[in-house]
């Protein structure tokens, strides 16, 4: 099997696995990463979502192969203590219900603000709904969004 | 019902399971009383040795143990912070731990024969009769202490929590006020500390051997919470309520049952027969075990025997497993085998969903079983002075989907299981899995067997990545342990695919309802008949007439542990607890009616699904309540709030017997004494119940009409083309919600849904916060189901497969949501599920309203666009 250097949250694994080993089972049976969850496996829901070289991706769909070329951020790189924007705001609101998509909901929306820092309600939408929540935390997570994107509203 | 769950004393004769470093609280009861359970040892005394739920270590760090299970709805916290509340603990000092399977700890029980000082027990926990014997009676019994779903959590535990917090904060006053030889009355707490009366405190650390001794009374605690009339978190309290997992889970912390990982653990991906009650045929393992990291493949039943599916409980349908080193290598393994096996479909090869909707409609074509009858409805509909109005309905099969798709962890050594699962229902599972491990099959009403069958068996319950009511049955975790029998010493996950979440789901009820009703010259109906056909959970739960290779005898016997179980209809027909969920407790005030149940068969694993029946019930009830508005030419709010009319408890005597009993307590874990004690000849139920009370659901009407501005907004929209708004109201456990939608249709019949209003009554709503978060979240999934539910089943196979096929609904689609409580003392009732079941109708409503078709069925993308 061949050997991959992956870039995990700053730092470098050797992991020897099939290269279509999506990048989601390499950080979770293999690094034990669990904080990235397999909802899915189809790129529907978005609860496997990670950073790739910044950009939000589904790690569920990304070959290990394909990953490997790029740095890999996961909810734990995020931040060590819940300091990031995003989950400081997500606990100030409570958010999470289950918990069990926001990893996802979070690196979806780190990635959003990144690159729309004041993104608006058009934005947030087409950014947001790759992400399923079915507790319905929808709203809560809209609110968070337009509070760091200052786009507050109604 | 309580003689089919006897329980030994055995479990209540145990010692107090407490780690190290934590205080045992002395035990100054006997045995007997001991043996008698938990509110009796608080009606006596207190502290109790065993109070199950709290350790207090010697640093004065307090352990709240959670034994409810967490999947979103925030009982976790909620409880943990009643607790803490009460007692007066500093949260900072608070640590949750997740009780394991134990549903004898957790149980809550009083004797029958209560003090004569002790005649009023807070409500709810209030014995209505008395017995001359004295006798052990459950109001919590230990198979439900835990069983986390009907939304009854903080309903039958809020109280509880109330009373073991404040006698440990009294308990801790007392030995302040003694070691400082003042009265505790002039001593208060605050925060983990005691302020005395000149200036002292003490931090409860120092409390704790001098608080081991006190035995407050029951009626001190009682009057000790009445007193407290300021809460730091309860209701309207200081402070916010604590969130416990808040920060976990936003950090990838939290573990699910997903995330569990064992020393040594294979992970298992399993093709199962795609047919309910199928067999293996053949299989070959050869190609799996090609793949790299594949370890095993075993087959789930052995060729020819028949799987679970109708009429099997909770036997997991037959399969044949890949086990392998990791998840991936267990799923190419699975890709692998696939196409090498045959199966043997069974009789329910032909199930088809198009055919099925049309026998349900049959069904509900002719008269069914009367489960509520008031005068002569045929009489009336010959007098329809303002018309008559008609409708069919239908809801088909619905599929929970929970984020985490179901996943367990089983370890089978010594003769004993070990598991970890995200499970709903940690008592069932415990005796489930334990059964595996000695090898034998327990019926759902063989109490002994269970008995044994938790003997060997631990299992560790893991936060729940949702649940929704699939989590409540524990096939997922069976499956675990029975691979795991076959290899001794390997833990052994099983993980399932979101395909087989949505393929092996157990489906909500498909259902077809058929109203009709007679206006009277006043436009008021005169006469309603509603006929309901379901699917019943029960006809998959308890073999019947429909389950392969069972001989006419035991399925006779089977039919009779389930009309003794459920105290209600056989197969079938629908269970009380269903007809409990909008059916019989139609809260109309019209002078004829009558409700029937029309039967309906299972060709397909039912289960529940948050809000179950209320879901079709309450669809065609609040749907045709507009209808019949529409035909009257009044306006729906003001007519619906006719329609219920004055207020009033609903008149029980109307109902079944096994009805009233569910719709009263709403199946909390509640076991009324077995007999019905008769009193001037008339029974009475035994059991303080909730029962339909018509003001609480004008009271959440009136306040959703005045949040959505409905009268202003009615007339403006009158002048628009195409939007409108719909109204719907609901009560389910307990609690009762009304819902306006706020939705537009264009020319090209696009729908766009621009505001939902929600107003729950939910008695004290104990984690504000939560209730606004679960009405919020129910109205999703609400407008889930509405716009794009639908499972559907062809040559007995599920046609869905993941959120491509089965959608739901996403932030683009969602509506702006607002949400009031309305406001009361009352007992606290539930929030998990009430939101949903409204939600459907006053869409279908709204759209109605706004110039679209009236839509009797769900999913409605089937009639408008839902883009």
């Amino acid at each position: 099997m061949p050997a991959f250097q992956l870039n995990v949250n700053g730092r470098m694994h050797a992991v020897n696995v099939d290269g279509n080993m999506p990048l989601l089972w390499v950080l979770r049976d293999i690094l034990g990463l669990k904080g990235t969850k397999f909802g899915c496996g189809v790129a529907q829901c978005g609860a496997c979502t990670v950073h790739l070289d910044g950009r939000a991706a589904r790690s569920c769909i990304t070959d290990v192969g394909v990953a490997a070329l790029s740095k890999i951020k996961t909810i734990e790189g995020l931040s060590y203590d819940g300091s990031h924007p995003c989950q400081k705001m997500w606990v100030e609101l409570g958010v999470p219900q289950c918990g069990f998509c926001q990893p996802g909901q979070i690196m979806t929306a780190a990635a959003l603000l990144d690159e729309h820092p004041h993104a608006n309600d058009e934005q947030i939408d087409a950014y947001m709904s790759g992400n399923i929540c079915r507790c319905g935390t929808y709203p809560r997570i809209k609110d968070a969004i337009r509070r760091l994107a200052g786009s507050a509203t109604s | 019902m309580s003689k089919k769950f006897k329980v030994s004393r055995r479990a209540f004769l145990r010692t107090a399971g407490v780690g190290t470093g934590a205080v045992v609280f002395g035990s100054y009861l006997t045995p007997s009383l001991q043996a008698q359970g938990l509110i009796h040892n608080l009606i006596y005394g207190f502290p109790v040795d065993d109070i199950p739920v709290v350790l207090l270590k010697l640093n004065g760090d307090v352990v709240i143990i959670t034994h409810r299970s967490e999947m979103g709805q925030g009982t976790r916290s909620t409880l943990a912070a009643v607790l803490a509340d009460e007692m007066e603990a500093d949260w900072k000092r608070v640590t949750l731990k997740q009780a394991d399977a134990d549903g004898a700890k957790y149980a809550v029980a009083f004797p029958a024969e209560v003090p004569a000082s002790h005649e009023r027990l807070p409500f709810p926990y209030e014995p209505i009769i008395e017995t001359r014997k004295p006798k052990l009676q459950y109001l919590v019994p230990p198979e439900g202490s835990q069983f986390t779903d009907s939304s009854r959590s903080v309903t039958a535990y809020f109280q509880v929590m109330q009373i073991y917090g404040t006698g440990l904060r009294l308990a801790l006053i007392r030995a302040a006020a003694k070691k400082w030889g003042v009265h505790e009355e002039d001593c208060r707490a605050e925060k983990h500390v005691v302020y005395g009366p000149n200036g002292q405190s003490i931090g409860y650390r120092w409390l704790l051997l001098g608080a081991k001794k006190e035995k407050p009374t029951y009626e001190e605690i009682v009057k000790a919470i009445e007193k407290r009339k300021e809460k730091r978190y309860i209701g309207k309290g200081k402070e916010p309520m604590p969130f416990y997992d808040a920060l976990d889970m936003v950090r990838g912390k939290t573990e699910y049952g997903a995330d569990v990982s064992v020393p040594g653990m294979l992970t298992a991906m399993i093709e199962r027969c795609p047919v309910a009650n199928g067999a293996l045929v053949s299989y070959d393992a050869a190609p799996a075990l090609a793949i790299e990291g594949v370890r095993a493949v075993l087959p789930m039943f052995p060729p020819g025997v028949r799987g679970g599916g109708v009429g099997r409980a909770f036997t997991p349908h037959a399969g044949v497993a890949v086990i392998a080193t990791n998840t991936w290598a267990a799923w190419q393994g699975r890709r692998a085998l696939r196409p090498t096996i045959k199966w043997d479909v069974g009789p329910h090869g032909t199930y088809d969903s198009a055919a099925f909707r049309k026998e349900l409609e049959d069904s509900t074509s002719r008269p069914g079983k009367s489960v509520r009858r008031l005068n002569d409805v045929d009489g009336a509909f010959g007098q329809a002075a303002g018309g008559t109005v008609e409708a069919r309905y239908y809801v088909p099969h619905l599929a929970q989907t929970p984020m985490e798709p179901p996943v367990a962890v089983a370890l089978f050594q010594g003769g004993r299981m070990e598991v970890w699962a995200p499970t709903q229902s940690p008592d069932v599972t415990q005796f489930s899995v334990g059964a595996v491990a000695l090898g034998i099959d327990c019926a759902l009403d063989d109490t002994e067997c269970q008995e044994r069958a938790r003997k060997a068996a631990t299992v560790h319950v893991t936060m729940l990545g949702g649940g929704f009511g699939r989590k409540s049955k524990p096939d997922y975790v069976i499956e675990a342990a029975m691979l795991a029998k076959q290899m001794p010493g390997t833990p052994i996950r099983v993980q399932w695919t979101r395909e087989d979440d949505v393929k092996f789901s157990y489906y909500n009820a498909a259902s077809s309802q058929y109203l009709k009703a007679s206006l009277g010259a006043d436009k008021r109906p005169n006469a309603i008949l509603q006929r309901s056909a379901l699917t019943s959970f029960f006809g998959t739960i308890f073999p019947n007439s429909s389950t392969p290779g069972l001989a006419e005898t035991q399925v006779a016997a089977s039919q009779k542990a389930r009309s003794e179980f459920v105290g209600s209809g056989v197969y079938p027909y629908a269970s009380g607890i269903e007809r409990a969920q909008g059916l019989e407790d139609m809260p109309y005030d019209v002078p004829n009616i009558r409700l029937e149940n029309c039967p309906a068969e299972n060709h397909i694993r039912v289960g529940w699904m948050r809000s179950v029946a209320n879901i079709y019930h309450s669809f065609a009830i609040n749907s045709f309540a507009n209808e019949m508005a529409i035909a009257a030419g009044r306006d729906p709010k003001d007519y619906l709030l006719d329609l219920i009319g004055r207020d009033r408890i609903l008149d029980e005597k109307l109902m079944t017997t096994e009805t009233v009993e569910r719709f009263r307590n709403n199946e909390l874990p509640m076991t009324p004494i077995a007999a019905p004690v008769v009193e001037g000849g008339k029974d009475n139920q035994v059991v303080a119940g909730y029962p339909p009370d018509t003001s609480r659901l004008r009271a959440v009407i009136d306040q959703v009409a005045r949040d959505s501005g409905w009268s202003d907004k009615v007339a403006q929209y009158k002048n628009m083309k195409g939007r409108g708004l719909g109204i719907a109201a609901h009560r389910s456990f307990l609690s009762y919600v009304a819902i306006v939608v706020d939705a537009s249709l264009n020319a090209a019949n696009e729908l766009t849904i621009h505001d939902v209003y929600g107003a729950i009554h939910c008695g004290l709503a104990v984690n504000r916060d939560r209730v606004m978060a679960q009405m919020e979240g129910g109205i999703v999934y609400g407008l889930s189901i509405a716009l794009l539910g639908e499972i559907t089943a062809k040559n007995g196979a599920v046609v869905q497969n993941n959120f491509d096929d089965y959608p739901v609904l996403r932030m683009y689609q969602t509506p702006r949501i607002h949400v009031s409580i309305v406001d009361n003392n009352d007992p606290p009732t539930g929030v998990g599920e009430p939101p949903t079941p409204a939600v459907a109708p006053a869409l279908a409503n709204a759209i109605v309203a706004a110039g679209g078709p009236r839509i009797r069925e769900i999913p409605f993308n089937k009639a408008i666009t839902v883009l």
